[in-house]
């Protein structure tokens, strides 16, 4: 463990999205412990700064200080795959991506459905990165029979859910949605309907089409989400306590389905996910340009030399820039309380074969920040809105309290220079697998230094 | 839509992954090279030595048979060194990746790699990891573009104009189009040569060929898939019959070969009363009496052999090619 911080951090711009400011300031810590914050331009500017979006202007600091960020879902691959990832290497690399809380899923080998599991799964050494559990949501992931919820709430688990499978049995997620419900914690479903979607490569539309990858249809998400919700309308009648989250979502058609059931009422929540806010499906073709860069219709369709790299293999599959775009506003207007990286580390011998061969998965948790602020610097989202996604988004959702930047607290920071950039490779990776497609790019916002209460868990 | 290949691809032409992005000049320069090449096959000596010493290997992760003895019948006749991988025998079965296979191959100095793959992209992983030169012979449903190029040397011969452009062409394709990676190919050379392709076939084989079909808008021909053969045999000057591929078909693809045929099959009556003139190509395997009667792919209208025929002298122009890419 390392020491506690003492440190000056003099004009910083500051983004404290529990407090509800943003703006110039300068913020001192001592022995890990925030002993002063000024606010250059005073507090009720700081407030109007960050109603208006947290946006630095052109002449404003380019060093900026947010709260640590919490990620709801990511995959450190301990117990069964350490080849791909594990607690040391996992947290060595949230802590680059300026993470300092994040919540691992169950779908390790064997699968977190029990107590001893569920405490391997984040044992090791941290390097000062908070880890939570979330326990399977149904023995073996088989989606049989659910777990003993209340046993693994008590070795701490934050959530349950069989992510990697949906719960096929409505019955049996029906259960698990009680069961959660009594725990007082949320089910975290993974909704793919796998009758439409076995098989599939590449989502449904032009470019699986002009690739002859076999499809993955937009009804094989949106299905699942519509029973979900038919399910949960059931429960939440009768259940106060139940609540359901929906983790990365990547459909137009999903989403607008999510909206409408929380205008409702329902207890219901959604993340999203870095690459599908991002990217589209056309990266596989080669055309390499953000989502929001393209127009429906003017994709690069020959395959480049690039094309179908594996690392663009993902479950659910990239989209359509409508469906990325429609990823961003379901952030923009809150449908979407999280930005979830679904960090999931494959090993070379997993990913260096065909595409249609390849794992499913992306390992984000590095990128994850640089990607947010790419879309923030293209103007498609406001700084409070990603701060607020990656922070008290996903405590909210797992029940940890979200660190501001406010005197007397604990320090839990990221200090990240927003005018440098990086580009994602073996060497400026601190993961044990670099499965990602964004490699040899550059990309915005270089993490300087990730603080978690008080204990500097990552420094330049 | 931008089609052009971008600057990036320079490094890549010592491959050929793809007919995609090829324009009109590049497939003229093809056609040209083998005509050239049909007469050295017809000269005394057969061939040439132009290969001599380059290493060819034709690697098939599928079954083929004509693909396969073309290019190495191609190979042969330019006198490079060719041997074939077999696939069933070798250490794939033990799980070796097609990364190692082809550095193997490259450590036992092959040059160009023939591939056949079952996956979409395939040639573009084995591109990526190769010092030489991979051949696309196949990948997944995706592309074929040798079969590409050798209809188009076909069809510029039968139809095209003095510089065998296919502009003002009818050009049919019929059948199973998800699954298939020749249409795929197809639709880029004969675009790229100015023809009109009207697509058709049966509605659970044809999903997403409405919007595949509109994407070509911006090249010198155009796309239409239309729900009849009918429409699609209209006034047609060629018709290109796609294999029933039984090996990819999922349950609920096909109702009966029987009402397939009934429905979408090439028949000379068929032929007679709505393309009396049509000629007829099938990239085979043929299922005869499925999507083409016999009758048809024996008959005068036929150039079927001749798609056969063609595959050698457009295999070693694209050996050639790619060979002398490597080299500059």
């Amino acid at each position: 463990m390392t020491d506690l911080l003492t440190a000056n951090f003099a004009k910083h711009w500051v983004v404290d999205p529990v407090a509800a400011l943003a703006g110039v300031a300068s913020v001192s810590i001592v022995a890990g412990q925030i002993v002063s914050v000024t606010w250059r331009d005073g507090e009720a500017t700081a407030r109007a700064c960050w109603a208006a979006g947290a946006n630095p202007g052109p002449s404003d600091p380019t060093l900026a200080l947010l709260p640590a960020l919490i990620d709801l879902h990511a995959h450190f691959r301990q117990p069964g795959a350490n080849a791909s990832e594990d607690v040391e290497s996992g947290t060595r690399a949230a802590a680059h991506g300026g993470y300092g809380t994040v919540a691992l899923m169950p779908n390790t080998e064997p699968a977190a459905d029990n107590v001893e599991t569920l405490q391997g799964m984040i044992a090791g050494e941290r390097h000062s990165v908070r880890l939570l559990s979330i326990a399977a949501a149904t023995v073996g992931r088989a989606g049989a029979q659910v777990s003993d919820v209340a046993a693994l709430v008590k070795a701490g688990t934050v959530a349950i859910s069989d992510d990697g499978s949906p719960i096929a049995d409505r019955a049996i997620f029906r259960a698990a949605l009680l069961a959660a419900a009594a725990a007082g914690i949320p089910l975290i479903e993974h909704c793919e309907e796998p009758s439409l979607t076995a098989g599939g490569e590449a989502a449904d539309g032009l470019v699986a089409s002009r690739l002859g990858l076999r499809p993955w249809p937009a009804a094989g998400e949106l299905r699942a989400v519509e029973s979900a919700i038919a399910v949960l309308r059931d429960v939440a009648a009768s259940t106060p306590t139940a609540r359901l989250h929906l983790t990365h979502l990547s459909t137009a058609a999903a989403l607008a389905t999510v909206r409408a059931a929380q205008s409702e009422g329902l207890p219901l929540t959604c993340d999203v996910t870095p690459h599908h806010i991002a990217l589209a499906d056309a990266w596989i073709a080669g055309d390499r340009r953000w989502a929001w860069e393209v127009s429906d219709g003017d994709e690069h369709l020959a395959p480049t030399a690039d094309a179908f790299d594996s690392n663009l293999r993902v479950c659910p599959p990239l989209r359509a820039a409508v469906d990325a775009a429609a990823c961003r506003e379901a952030l923009r207007d809150g449908t979407a309380l999280a930005i979830g990286t679904d960090h999931a580390p494959h090993s070379r011998e997993k990913k260096e074969v065909e595409f249609g061969l390849a794992a499913n998965g992306i390992a984000g948790i590095e990128t994850s920040l640089s990607v947010a602020l790419a879309v923030h610097r293209a103007g498609e989202l406001s700084l409070a809105t990603i701060v607020a996604a990656l922070t008290t988004g996903p405590a909210r959702l797992l029940g940890v309290a979200a660190t501001g930047v406010t005197v007397g607290g604990v320090a839990s920071l990221v200090q990240i220079d927003l005018a440098a950039s990086w580009r994602p490779s073996r060497e400026t990776l601190q993961g044990r697998s670099i499965n990602t497609p964004l490699l040899g790019r550059e990309i915005p916002g270089v993490v300087q230094l990730t603080v978690l209460e008080g204990r500097p868990a990552y420094q330049r | 839509m931008v089609t052009q290949a971008a600057p990036a691809e320079e490094r890549s032409r010592r491959h050929l992954l793809d007919v995609a992005g090829l324009d009109w000049r590049s497939l003229q320069k093809l056609l040209a090279s083998a005509g050239a090449m049909q007469q050295l096959l017809d000269s005394p000596a057969g061939g040439s030595d132009a290969l001599r010493g380059v290493g060819v290997t034709t690697l098939f992760y599928e079954p083929s048979t004509r693909t396969r003895l073309s290019f190495e019948a191609a190979a042969a006749a330019l006198g490079a060194r060719v041997t074939t991988f077999n696939v069933a025998t070798s250490s794939v079965g033990k799980g070796e990746s097609l990364i190692d296979t082809v550095r193997t191959l490259e450590a036992l100095r092959s040059q160009v790699i023939v591939l056949r793959h079952e996956r979409a992209g395939a040639a573009w992983l084995a591109a990526r990891h190769f010092g030489g030169s991979i051949v696309n012979a196949g990948d997944g449903w995706h592309a074929h573009p040798t079969q590409a190029l050798l209809d188009l040397s076909v069809l510029s011969r039968h139809l095209g104009d003095s510089g065998g452009s296919l502009a003002g062409r009818r050009i049919a394709i019929v059948g199973d189009l998800l699954h298939s990676r020749v249409v795929r190919s197809n639709l880029h050379t004969l675009t790229a040569a100015g023809a009109t392709v009207l697509l058709t076939g049966p509605a659970s084989l044809t999903i997403g060929f409405a919007e595949h079909a509109a994407s070509f808008r911006d090249t010198p021909g155009s796309v239409q898939l239309v729900g009849t053969i009918d429409e699609a045999l209209h006034n047609a000057d060629a018709v290109m019959a796609l294999r029933i591929q039984r090996e990819r078909l999922t349950p609920g693809e096909l109702d009966s070969l029987e009402a397939y045929r009934a429905a979408w099959g090439l028949t000379e009556a068929r032929l007679a009363a709505l393309a009396p003139h049509a000629l007829v190509l099938h990239p085979g395997p043929m299922n005869e009496g499925v999507e083409i009667d016999p009758d048809v792919a024996d008959g005068p209208r036929s150039l079927v052999l001749e798609q056969v025929r063609a595959g050698i002298p457009m295999r070693m122009a694209v050996l050639a090619q790619v060979v002398a890419e490597a080299r500059a």
